[in-house]
């Protein structure tokens, strides 16, 4: 059985040779034109009028569109408040205030610089300080979470600590940057390829600026170059400028956005300011904890409110919280209208109470780990923050386990002794969580569909509503759906993501894109099994003698239940019970002479969940995926420079359908997380240009900064896992982990204040770190 | 004079006329032979996607083949090489090893950067098999220094890397035929070249007398390795007009390791140079190891970053301090000035008249230490925040020499002279540097920009010079009861 082995990535053999086709690889028509995005050149004011004299005077371009050329105005996923192109009120610096057609893809850079804007400006809002002064609320949460009685516990604490919690945001820097191509078909319909997380939203989007009904738009979308969350809802507007060209033109429309412009132009991970009060006993007890959480939603709302819940929804980390409040807010400003990023929120809540506890223990002069153990949920059947109940919990396994493996105890002494020598260099250690729900906080986005088509040949073409990021989700399906037939995984394809094919996707996010789609998947193969059971069953039944002389006789099937009694093994379906056997190539083909289908669409759901933020009532996760990280850091303290020695992780993911798929992930969301918080500093002039728009200013990690010793190990869970074939989700969970990297510089940089909280943003770059310990060593 | 370019891609010779010769040789493979495997991600050779490989012919026989950036590389770089690309690597569904491992150990994601990620692997498989190099971890590394991935947090990559069979691994010059590349381009070495297209000039000359015979230097942008201008040609802030590239000129490769000097050629690439400077300069050459991806090194070159005046410069401090000169040529004179004197006191400004061109580098092999810092935000594959040289002599615990030049807090690199003073016939003391450190920062006007506030500028000059002093005095073993910081 395939399930369970590492079966390499269904594409790995064309990405290896350079085959596999992206959007801008697809080769171009000889009529196709090319799109350009003119931005704003302010980042607050009112758009007065365009003059693209100049443009339309260059030789390859072909047509200019502005607002008056869409049929809807404005986008959203949850509030429709985005516009599509500006109309009038401009909300952030290089917003798309124009697009243009070229017959040149060459002449694109030199186009952008022809146009003339009249522009009223306005004064712009930048940071989460200055809109919270204005009091600029574009989403807060209907309810707070609330268990106990915090002010009560406030009132009679043993110790208190309060202050606010800042981090920046981040890029998501997927390789490929948006992209889309949009053919004009017959009667009026549009295809539009795009490199989207979320192909039925772009449809509609595309959809509603055409002007057309759904059923005149198709999204397709073979692969992206990494998404992370930035093509969930961000591929949209993308796509659709693209379809009104190709609509307004008659000609296929490519828009590929340079890497300068998609960071300009698109939203990122939400920068947050949280303020918390924590009070704890001696031991380090957490009795009560209060946060408030303040995101920077940027311009406009986007997924910021879902977002903020999520936030909201990991405040507790892995931490048992009995007296708690927690409350969320998010800010408008102007900014990038920012947007899903792998965690979706939860790692800004979740950093918080980290960077709490780190705080509680230098204030208690205890050691971290401690504190952490002492405050998890240490068992089932206990209340988080929202009224779910922790169940199959493997937070003190993961806790007691990782301990051990990791040497943390004689680590940690060999760095209070290190760091008493004083020979320039100060080390860090530091053991984090994370308890990551899994589902759609959203109900109605619990939902997925498959197409599974037997072909005569017994092979197996597979359409979902999941696409294909690097994820490995196709492979898994893959796997699941051989393993249901007893074919080869070679046997197996997927097939390329269509709106035509699986309608109303959910997108592929959440770290839920296997599970409903998958499930569906295994729904489906059970369906058209319970058929070829059945059909086997009469075959086995009814002797060749009776064959020979009635030919004409047609077999029919009831869709009856799966029979049990049948095993797809092997290329073969076995009865058990007689060992009569037949292959599975035949048995498909019988299936098709006696008129019986070998195809099923399957729809799944997500069984009960559904969580209510106005009542703060119902099961908000499916399950939780549970890791810990032991990161240790080594800084420089002449120069503030810091790296990161040796991370050892230990994750729940049930039992994976892939593991080393899975360990790509874990190793691939870590750096990810540890980048967010130590080196990719979004830098932005007073006027509000993002100055940091390319790797050259912005530093993702690269080769030479993961830990020098990276270990990720995976907990043996025997527990029952209510998830197809037990596995867990990994995608986003692990991100959380790559903060240890950041609580283990202020654990380092604890040596250093006399036994005070150190108190230090994210990104903790060399320079906030060389800052800080010159602070501490001019007595700050 | 020939008019077009002639080059080899994946085996097969290309003759490219005057439109094509102009192209980025990325849009080039995509574009106009939808060799669609190389990818292009940031346009400015900073993240590996676009990697290709490429083998230069150098008067006898092909090169060895090293990995570049397709992205800010124009075509009329390539006449008489061959180009390797991703879809090259493959023969006749004959996998490479690196395309194997990085199966198997699920070293592609979502693939994006993958094939810069092989052709970068080939690269360094081929310098095992030629060199007969172990491949471990911090070669794998090393190689990979140039390619971001997003995806998998690098290590089922390296798994890939240190799991290929380098006995399963044919040489290119077994793959490829090589014997006809070598002689059709024997027969084109004192082939001048010259194209243009539409306002677009390009010359090739075969020789720096043709060059100075032909060229009209004084109004032409003189092209290297063009790490930097096709960048800014990618980023529209240049047109590229008039142009003269040395990439004919079989003798501007040359390094020469001579008794008292290494006499470094105009096109020699950093690479090559890291390698030559290992002995006399590992100081330099470390810093070297540093200071830019693979991909930049092969074909980017040190007279290139020296001209080029950044002050930022991680070599122009270094050449600052080691009484390094410049040779400067027009096509009557030589003349040769220290690089401490190249530069002039304002942004990218520098003793150089319209019509010489810098040929070459010489660095003095002399008795004098080195310390060479970079601080960055990134430790690999940035541009330092700040950067400092120390050359420094001590005879029995006494500075009889000191030259600092520091990059990064100022319109240029800037060398501290009244600072030098300070140091120099004093005997290496704690005191002395942390009264200088304080000097220094007054000295120093550091802006605050994406790489950081001029503050913390300050704060890492100032800590720079207490660490050098710790360091010099745990190199020469002197007691003390503390350090510095």
């Amino acid at each position: 059985m395939s399930v369970g082995s590492n079966i390499k990535h269904d594409s790995s053999y064309g990405h290896v040779t350079g085959e596999s086709i992206f959007v801008d690889d697809r080769e171009a028509t000889n009529s196709e034109v090319f799109v350009g995005i003119v931005g704003s050149p302010v980042a607050c004011g009112k758009l007065i009028s365009i003059d693209a004299s100049a443009a339309l005077k260059h030789k390859s371009c072909v047509g200019v569109y502005s607002a008056s050329d869409f049929c809807s105005k404005k986008w959203g996923t949850i509030f429709k408040d985005q516009p599509i192109i500006v109309e009038d009120n401009i909300g952030y610096m290089g917003e798309p205030l124009c697009i243009f057609a070229s017959t040149n893809r060459y002449d694109i850079e030199h186009i952008k610089t022809l146009f003339k804007f009249k522009i009223d400006k306005a004064s712009p809002v930048f940071s989460i300080s200055d809109s919270v002064a204005k009091n600029n609320i574009i989403y807060s949460s209907p309810s707070a979470f609330v268990q106990g009685d915090v002010e009560k516990v406030f009132k009679s604490a043993t110790n208190i600590l309060e202050g606010t919690f800042i981090c920046g945001g981040q890029d998501h820097f997927y390789m490929e940057s948006q992209a889309c191509i949009a053919y004009p078909m017959e009667n009026g319909q549009i295809e539009v390829h795009s490199s989207t997380q979320n192909p039925s939203e772009t449809q509609r989007v595309v959809a509603e600026a055409l002007g057309l009904s759904l059923h005149h738009v198709v999204c397709v979308v073979k692969r992206m170059g990494g998404a992370f969350g930035g093509k969930e809802s961000q591929a949209a507007p993308i796509a659709a400028y693209a379809a009104v060209v190709a609509k307004k033109l008659k000609k296929p429309a490519r828009l590929i956005l340079t890497k300068d412009e998609d960071m300009i132009i698109t939203g990122k991970r939400h920068p947050f300011e949280n303020d918390y009060k924590v009070a704890f006993d001696n031991e380090g007890k957490i009795n009560g904890f209060k946060i408030i959480l303040k995101s920077d939603a940027g311009a406009y709302s986007d997924l910021s409110s879902s977002i903020l819940e999520r936030s909201m929804l990991h405040a507790d980390g892995a931490y048992y919280l009995k007296n708690v409040y927690i409350q969320g807010l998010a800010y408008k400003t102007n900014n990038h209208s920012n947007t899903a990023y792998r965690g979706f929120g939860a790692p800004q809540g979740n950093m918080t109470i980290e960077s709490v506890i780190e705080d509680i223990a230098c204030f208690l002069k205890k050691d971290a780990f401690e504190i952490r153990r002492l405050n998890i949920y240490q068992k089932d059947n206990i209340k988080t923050p929202y009224n779910q109940n922790i169940e199959n919990n493997m937070l003190p396994d993961i806790f007691d386990q990782l301990h051990k493996s990791s040497d943390y105890k004689n680590r940690l002494v060999e760095i209070n002794n290190f760091n008493k020598q004083k020979n320039g260099k100060i080390k860090g250690i530091s053991f984090t969580a994370t308890k990551f729900g899994i589902a759609f906080t959203s109900r109605f986005l619990n939902q997925g569909s498959a197409i599974v088509n037997v072909q005569l040949d017994g092979s197996v073409q597979v359409s979902t509503g999941a696409t294909e990021m690097g994820q490995g989700v196709n492979t898994k399906i893959q796997q699941v759906v051989s393993s249901a037939f007893g074919i080869p995984v070679n046997n197996v394809q997927i097939m390329t993501t269509s709106t035509e094919k699986n309608h109303n996707t959910s997108p592929t996010a959440a770290s839920a894109g296997f599970d409903i789609n998958g499930s569906a998947a295994i729904k489906a193969c059970n369906k058209i099994k319970s058929r070829l059971c059945e059909l086997a069953k009469l075959i086995f039944e009814n002797t060749t003698e009776n064959n020979k002389k009635n030919t004409f006789t047609e077999f029919e099937v009831n869709n009856k239940d799966l029979d049990l009694d049948f095993i797809f093994k092997d290329n073969l379906v076995t009865q058990t019970s007689t060992k009569k056997e037949i292959s599975f190539k035949k048995l498909v083909f019988k299936a098709y002479n006696n008129r019986i289908s070998i195809g099923e669409y399957s729809f799944y759901k997500t069984p009960e969940i559904g969580f209510c933020k106005n009542t703060v009532k119902g099961k908000a996760f499916n399950y939780f995926t549970q890791g810990a990280v032991v990161t240790e850091v080594l800084i420089d303290e002449y120069t503030g420079e810091m790296k990161v020695m040796k991370s050892d992780i230990l994750m729940d993911l049930g039992r994976p359908i892939n593991p080393d798929i899975d360990k790509g992930q874990v190793t691939g969301a870590f750096i990810q997380g540890m980048g967010w918080v130590t080196t990719e500093r979004l830098f932005y002039d007073t006027d509000g240009n993002l100055i940091s728009h390319s790797p050259t200013t912005y530093k993702i990690p690269n080769i030479q900064d993961i830990p020098r010793v990276f270990n990720v190990d995976f907990l043996l869970n025997k527990n029952k896992i209510k998830n197809i074939y037990g596995s867990k989700a990994v995608g986003e969970p692990p991100f959380l982990l790559g903060l240890s990297a950041w609580t283990a510089v202020k654990h380092a940089l604890s040596y250093r204040s006399n036994g005070k909280p150190v108190n230090i943003t994210s990104p903790v770059t060399g320079e906030v770190i060389l800052n800080k310990l010159t602070d501490l060593k001019n007595g700050n | 004079m020939r008019k077009s370019i002639i080059l080899y891609l994946n085996g097969k010779m290309i003759e490219l006329g005057e439109s094509d010769s102009f192209m980025s040789l990325s849009n080039y493979l995509r574009y106009q032979k939808n060799l669609t495997g190389t990818k292009v991600t940031c346009s400015e050779g900073d993240c590996g996607a676009c990697t290709v490989l490429v083998s230069r012919f150098d008067g006898k026989k092909m090169g060895q083949i090293q990995a570049i950036n397709s992205c800010i590389s124009f075509m009329y770089l390539f006449d008489r090489c061959h180009l390797i690309t991703v879809e090259g690597l493959k023969k006749l569904d004959h996998l490479h090893p690196a395309q194997k491992t990085m199966i198997k150990h699920h070293g592609a994601q979502c693939g994006y950067c993958t094939p810069g990620m092989i052709c970068a692997l080939a690269a360094m498989t081929e310098d095992a098999k030629n060199n007969v190099i172990k491949i471990d971890n911090k070669k794998v590394k090393n190689y990979l220094t140039g390619n971001l991935c997003r995806c998998t947090g690098y290590e089922p990559i390296i798994k890939a890397g240190l799991s290929i069979d380098i006995n399963d691994v044919k040489k290119f010059s077994d793959i490829y035929d090589q014997k006809e590349m070598i002689s059709k381009y024997s027969n084109l070495i004192f082939d001048d070249v010259k194209l243009s297209h539409k306002d677009q000039e390009v010359y090739l000359p075969a020789s720096y007398e043709s060059l100075y015979k032909n060229a009209d230097i004084k109004n032409t942008k003189i092209v290297s390795g063009a790490t930097d201008l096709g960048v800014f040609v990618n980023k529209n802030k240049i047109q590229l007009k008039k142009v003269i590239s040395l990439n004919n000129i079989l003798e501007s490769y040359k390094i020469q390791n001579l008794d008292d000097k290494i006499v470094i050629g105009a096109k020699a690439s950093l690479t090559d140079i890291e390698k030559a400077c290992k002995k006399d300069f590992p100081e330099f050459s470390k810093s070297l190891h540093i200071f830019a991806s693979p991909q930049i090194k092969n074909i980017g070159t040190l007279v290139g970053n020296l001209v080029n005046a950044s002050p930022i410069s991680d070599t122009a401090a270094f050449l600052r301090v080691s009484n390094s000169k410049v040779i400067l040529n027009n096509s009557k004179t030589e003349r040769s000035i220290f690089i401490n004197d190249f530069f002039l006191k304002s942004y990218k400004k520098l003793d150089i008249n319209s019509d010489e061109i810098v040929t070459h580098i010489i660095i003095p092999k002399e008795k004098i230490k080195f310390k060479l810092y970079k601080i960055s935000t990134r430790k690999d594959l940035d541009i330092s925040s700040v950067n400092m040289a120390i050359a420094y002599k001590l005879d029995n615990k006494i500075f009889t020499s000191f030259k600092l030049c520091v990059g990064g807090v100022g319109p240029t690199t800037l060398r501290l002279t009244s600072i030098e003073k300070e140091v120099i016939g004093k005997a290496i003391d704690q005191k002395i540097f942390k009264k200088i450190a304080k000097m220094a920062i007054l000295q120093i006007k550091p802006l605050s920009d994406v790489r950081g506030e001029g503050s913390y500028r300050k704060i890492l000059v100032h800590n720079l010079l207490l660490k050098f002093c710790d360091e010099v005095i745990l190199d020469n073993k002197i007691n003390v009861n503390e350090i510095s910081i």
